[in-house]
């Protein structure tokens, strides 16, 4: 351990840190453009100069330079500051100067520095060099004539997105950015790169010409695009969601943020549901809460509870299925499902439902079998940490599933159908000798392979797999299951999954079908065959006007996640709460309260009058929904029916990423991302193309 | 109007036209003064309700001196008629945004478009 001294304070780091970095373990921070804690070091920015001694006499880049025993480093010495003010008029010699145009303006790193290191007059007389725009779709714009060369965006799209597209061109005061072939970033994490530039060469595409950043309020929240459980903040101006960047959680997402989950909020303005719908003769027509209740009454009242069923849709809080299920309960009804798309999952065991090696944990994983799952586009953030596991060498990934996608890390593609997997947990596939030699391997299953009419034995198979090949020690437990819905484990630890003797999603639509049920509670279940549901009463309550609301008889107003201080469990088993960035549209409640009248109007009503009694509640049915933010273990334990295995090939999950629930179905932004992506119409509107 | 000016009218009051609204211009008869700088008083009788927006330019101008005689009114094809102050009238400016003028504004935050069935 190398003793240094920084500014006259003496400090230990270890071996191999960098004199920036000990800098920042002092709280010393030095200028930096370049230089960034997840991506590999460049160098070429020269903006954290420092003067050194012993050493040459001259500044040298604390980024790049490892500490060294006996240092003395001056951060604030007239040499660095020197050194520092030159760079800086270098930089400036061909930096535009349209900050009041720039969107960057007001969150730019070189226009902070510009202020301590900056002259108060160029000596540049000359013209300022022009660069070309580049094409980078439609989330990413451009105004390349800001780059100050920083290669962020190079190495980040290189090492963490995993996509090679992007590079610099020429030399000198040729160098350019470029996305060699001038189309729009292959990457689910492509908005990163517009956090990541530290002046407005790169900005968000759709936030354009917006707002400034101080005129935004801005609510640390979390995401519910995907069952990861980002954080986030949203940042908000009257009351409209106007952009969504990431939160530092090492746990969850690093600082990484997917581009679904960030841009598709411009849904949240479209299609709303703003008022209480009733349909007489065959029109939905716009009516009061207490009539929209009565319309219910009428129908439920001294109906059997076996003939009303509730599923609950993929953006379900925590809170709503609490007094839903609650509700249901007092309706005597177990009829009930949170799995809409008909997942297998057992719902007894938590460790048979829970991505049990934590997120942060794939990177001490191994050996990585991907079992019907494309994390990709299931969870581009959990993606990138597989590949950062994979960058850190020692680790060794297949995959039993639709083969070709590219996961940015090489997989072995083992097979399509569940044969394969059933051959490795008998030990009878050479990859079962790989996760056995592996210290700690672990399976990722996905939702395209628990989905079909034979999960349960494939639920079963996978946990064989986990058991023969070592998965599950003391310590460690690699079974994971990637959840596609940000809902799904929360339903699940509250049990919010058929009773005794009760339907689950098929048997409450094929009950629709034939009229044994007759009253069906949607609480935003968009994904389910909504024309298959025969003559049943549809109860609809969601915020966007979706496949489910058309369907409806009755459909309640309720908040999208933005706009409701709601818990959600993520894929990992970790329970998280949103909070109010904005108000919701017009008569739109909070969905619990909406659980809680109707339960007033049928005359059952539920002993929840506040949110502490729902959360108290929540707590009562699983004491896990307690503990916020944190991660708490689960218990192996027998899970799964084994039986036969269907031969057809794993399909996957999502068909497209842009499109997979209400809100990003209602964007704008991912209606053209899904132009562009999915269906490859690539513009090429680039000024040279 | 008081009863002053229409005395001073009566008195010493010189008609010099009337603009297309109906308003009465006048200015002195005599000069009351001898000195040279002294100019001969200016003044109008409106139709109706003394307001002052009333006078149209080419009158506003002789009004003030601008001019010796009134402007020739409308001599330019894009000029439009004379209106006076609307403010309080029915007439008055609403801006579009107002239910008024047909509440059809420009998209602002806070907007959300809602499903309609």
């Amino acid at each position: 351990m190398p003793k240094l001294t920084i500014d006259g304070i003496e400090v230990e780091v270890p071996a191999g840190t960098t004199v920036l970095q000990a800098a920042e373990i002092l709280g010393i921070e030095i200028p930096r453009f370049c230089y960034h804690e997840r991506l590999s070091i460049a160098g070429n920015c020269r903006m954290c100069l420092v003067e050194v001694k012993p050493g040459p006499p001259k500044p040298a880049a604390s980024c790049a330079m490892p500490v060294a025993e006996g240092m003395d480093v001056r951060t604030d010495s007239e040499m660095a500051r020197k050194a520092r003010k030159g760079v800086m008029e270098f930089l400036l010699i061909n930096h535009p100067l349209d900050c009041p145009i720039c969107d960057q303006g007001g969150e730019c790193d070189l226009q902070d520095e510009a202020m301590t290191f900056g002259n108060d007059h160029s000596r540049y007389g000359e013209m300022k060099r022009s660069v070309t725009e580049k094409e980078m779709g439609p989330l990413v714009k451009t105004a390349m004539t800001r780059c100050i060369h920083c290669t962020r965006c190079v190495r980040f799209t290189t090492e963490v997105a995993g996509v090679p597209e992007m590079g610099m061109l020429g030399r000198g005061e040729h160098a350019e950015i470029t996305t060699y072939l001038e189309q729009a970033l292959d990457s689910e994490l492509s908005g990163n790169v517009v956090d990541l530039c530290p002046v407005g060469a790169l900005t968000s595409r759709p936030y354009a010409f917006t707002a400034r950043p101080w005129e935004l309020r801005k609510t640390e929240s979390i995401d519910v695009l995907d069952a990861l459980g980002t954080n986030v903040r949203i940042d908000v101006r009257s009351g409209q969601v106007l952009r969504i960047l990431p939160r530092l959680n090492e746990a969850v997402n690093e600082e990484w943020l997917a581009d679904k989950s960030r841009h598709a909020m411009d849904g949240l303005r479209q299609q709303r549901l703003d008022t209480p719908y009733v349909r007489k003769d065959g029109q939905l027509v716009p009516a009061s809460w207490e009539e929209a209740f009565a319309a219910i009454r009428a129908k439920v009242a001294g109906l059997d509870g076996s003939r009303i069923a509730a599923i609950a849709g993929d953006q379900a809080d925590c809170e709503a299925m609490t007094a839903l299920k609650d509700l249901m309960g007092v309706l005597g009804s177990t009829n009930l499902d949170c799995r809409q798309d008909g997942a297998k999952l057992d719902p007894t065991v938590r460790a048979g439902y829970l991505f049990n090696s934590t997120v942060e944990g794939i990177e001490s994983a191994d050996a990585l079998l991907l079992v019907g799952s494309d994390p990709r586009w299931e969870a581009p953030v959990l993606n990138a940490r597989i590949r950062k596991r994979y960058l850190a060498g020692g680790f060794k990934a297949g995959r039993i599933g639709p083969a070709g996608r590219d996961l940015t890390y090489p997989v072995e593609e083992l097979g399509v159908d569940p044969s394969v997997l059933i051959e490795i947990a008998e030990g009878r596939h050479p990859f079962a000798e790989v996760l056995k030699a592996a210290k700690t391997p672990m399976i990722i299953l996905g939702m395209g392979a628990l989905t079909r009419t034979d999960g349960a034995a494939i639920l079963a198979a996978a946990r064989k797999v986990a058991d023969t090949t070592g998965m599950v020690t003391e310590g460690w437990n690699g079974f994971s299951v990637l959840h596609t819905a940000a809902a799904r484990v929360g339903g699940l630890d509250l049990g919010f999954v058929p009773g005794s003797g009760g339907l689950d999603t098929r048997g409450i639509q094929a009950g629709c079908a034939s009229g044994a049920v007759e009253v069906l509670y949607l609480l935003g279940a968009d994904e389910i065959d909504t024309n298959a549901l025969g003559k049943a009463f549809v109860i609809y309550q969601g915020s966007h006007g979706d496949a489910g609301a058309h369907r409806a008889d009755v459909i309640l107003p309720g908040l999208a996640y933005t706009e409701k201080e709601a818990t959600y469990v993520n894929t990992e088993g970790r329970p998280q709460r949103t909070k109010v960035a904005g108000f919701g549209p017009g008569e739109a409640k909070e969905d619990w309260k909406i659980i809680r009248a109707l339960s007033g109007a049928l005359d059952k009503t539920l002993p929840l009058d506040s949110v502490h009694q729902v959360r108290a509640r929540m707590a009562e049915i699983n004491p896990v929904l307690g503990t916020m933010n944190a991660v708490t273990p689960a218990a192996w334990e027998a899970f799964g029916t084994e039986g036969p295995v269907d031969t057809a090939a794993f399909t996957t999950a999502i068909a497209n990423y842009y499109m997979t629930c209400p809100i990003s179905r209602a964007s704008p932004t991912m209606a053209e991302c899904t132009r562009v992506f999915i269906n490859g119409n690539q513009e090429r509107t680039g000024t040279d193309g | 109007m008081s009863i002053g000016t229409r005395l001073l009218t009566m008195l010493n009051g010189e008609f010099v036209g009337e603009d297309a609204h109906g308003n009465k211009y006048y200015q002195e008869r005599t000069k009351r003064l001898s000195n040279p700088l002294y100019r001969r008083k200016r003044w109008v009788m409106y139709k109706g309700k003394a307001e002052g927006s009333k006078v149209p330019a080419e009158w506003h101008a002789w009004l003030h001196y601008t001019n010796d005689t009134p402007l020739n009114a409308r001599s330019k094809a894009w000029e439009q008629p004379h209106k006076p102050n609307l403010t309080g009238t029915l007439g008055a400016y609403v801006p579009k945004g107002d239910d008024r003028a047909g509440g059809t504004r420009a998209a602002s935050t806070g907007d959300y478009q809602a499903w309609r069935p």
